[in-house]
């Protein structure tokens, strides 16, 4: 489909940043859910569109390996169908959208449903890395409140919800903590996937393009999302079902279907999606 | 301080997928502690520097980091030429100021005077290569913490009992610590300072 460019080096990133990033990703490894700061990238599109992951990913990305990109679960949305492209004309690689078949998926706001395995990387576009961002705007301050374990304030926000909802309404971006130590941000992921996080095979790398930040979980690390004793994390559920494959089990978006009102619910997981429909059809 | 020409080795037969592949390993290596990569894509390393421990170097280092050599590598005049000319590291004489630490087993620092980084910034903590006679997963030290599903064997052969005292208490500082990655001639290994060490009592 796409050729490979030329004039560029491989996977588009110089030599030279590639290992100034390939340092920060093996301290973050070493210190799971610790921020690293690292010297971002221009990349050929602007922030906002994945270019944190987009540099992980450059950094990390081998001639043998296999890419799957998703944005909000899809394959087939324009984020999503830009990054493939641009690594399979810049690094040559090979591209799929099955996530077993995936060496490296980069994410954007979703954790594939079929569960990773371990030697996977999964790669993480991540708008704003600082979980106390919006309680404490000065940097000064959130790198002292990491250094002190000091998150009192995130209860507090989170107690704020139940006493003004009568549950913790907070959705997505839901705030984990990583071995027991670092407070992190997940990204904008829906907190029906935080679940996937804790004790995951695969490794996860996270790139903050905008804020020059990378951090990262690895394989078989303790995460859990915050909460209380009387008000145990919860993930969303559905009553409807997949209108495709029937699924009640994955994550599901709401689709407007005309002006009078119609929707209808469906798997944000495309591939996961498509392959519950393939089995179907092979033993109907 | 000056480079001998006639003392340099070859650096990567392929600067860029070589020295992905050597990073990969140490991704692997360093997100799932005592997990053993055999990478092995370079033949020879400069002087008493062994081929694993050269391409970890040639993958990581560059004109940003200096780096610190204990004094019977930075004695070996192979190996300092070696590092100025393909990675343009600048050479420190303080184990505190630098990125990264190159020793053998026989020669390791004192770990109290590297850079264990600040409650802060952790990160910018001193890496410690370490070359290393022997690596095997033998039962030896039982590793634990993040990137270990239950536990994980292993044994590095030549190291002092002080040098392993002192990398066991320094777990006591995180997340200031020493992210360790050993080499011997074929296998790498990395021990970060999230990993908890329990020494064997049974075995030797």
């Amino acid at each position: 489909m796409s050729e490979v460019a030329t004039g560029y080096n491989f996977a588009y990133l110089d030599e030279q940043s590639k290992r100034m990033i390939r340092r920060a990703l093996l301290k973050a490894v070493a210190i799971p859910g610790f921020q690293v700061p690292f010297g971002g990238r221009e990349m050929p599109l602007p922030h906002g569109w994945g270019t944190g992951g987009m540099q992980v990913t450059a950094s990390v990305i081998g001639q043998q390996d296999t890419l799957k990109v998703i944005d909000q679960g899809a394959d087939d949305t324009t984020n999503a169908v830009s990054i493939r492209r641009f690594f399979a004309r810049t690094a040559g690689v090979a591209t799929t959208e099955e996530t077993a078949a995936a060496d490296l998926i980069q994410t954007r706001h979703r954790i594939p449903e079929t569960p990773l395995r371990n030697g996977q990387i999964l790669i993480y576009q991540v708008p704003t890395p600082e979980p106390l961002r919006f309680i404490e705007p000065r940097d000064s301050e959130t790198i002292k409140m990491h250094a002190l374990r000091e998150y009192g304030a995130m209860q507090v926000k989170l107690y704020e919800d139940v006493a003004r909802f009568g549950h913790i309404a907070t959705s997505y971006d839901y705030p984990v903590m990583v071995n027991r130590r670092y407070m992190m941000s997940p990204s904008p992921i829906p907190k029906f996937d935080n679940p996937k996080m804790d004790r995951m095979p695969a490794l996860q790398l996270f790139g903050a393009g905008f804020e020059k930040r990378i951090y990262a979980v690895p394989p078989y690390t303790q995460v859990t999302s915050l909460d209380f004793d009387d008000h145990p994390f919860e993930v969303q559920s559905w009553e409807e079902s997949c209108a495709i494959c029937a699924a009640q089990d994955s994550f599901l978006d709401e689709v407007i279907t005309d002006d009078a009102g119609s929707r209808m619910f469906v798997c944000s997981d495309t591939d996961y999606c498509r392959q519950r429909v393939a089995q179907q059809e092979a033993n109907p | 301080m000056s480079v001998s020409s006639e003392l340099l080795v070859a650096g990567f037969n392929d600067a860029v997928h070589d020295g992905q592949q050597v990073f990969r390993a140490l991704l692997t290596a360093m997100s799932e502690p005592g997990k053993l990569q055999q990478p092995n894509l370079i033949a020879e390393g400069p002087g008493a520097l062994n081929a694993n421990s050269w391409q970890v170097a040639l993958a990581l280092l560059d004109a940003d980091t200096p780096v610190w050599l204990s004094e019977r590598l930075a004695a070996d005049a192979a190996i300092s030429s070696n590092l100025r000319f393909h990675c343009q590291s600048p050479q420190v004489d303080s184990p505190q100021h630098a990125a990264f630490a190159l020793c053998d087993a026989s020669d390791v620092p004192d770990i109290t005077l590297l850079n264990m980084g600040s409650a802060e910034q952790p990160d910018r903590s001193t890496t410690l290569i370490v070359q290393v006679p022997a690596i095997s997963n033998e039962p030896h030290w039982t590793l634990t913490g993040p990137g270990i599903a239950t536990e994980r064997q292993l044994r590095i052969g030549g190291l002092s009992s002080t040098f392993v005292e002192q990398l066991i208490a320094s777990r006591q500082r995180f997340p200031m610590g020493i992210d360790c990655i050993f080499c011997s001639a074929d296998t790498l290994v990395a021990v970060p300072r999230s990993t908890q060490i329990d020494i064997n009592m049974g075995g030797r």
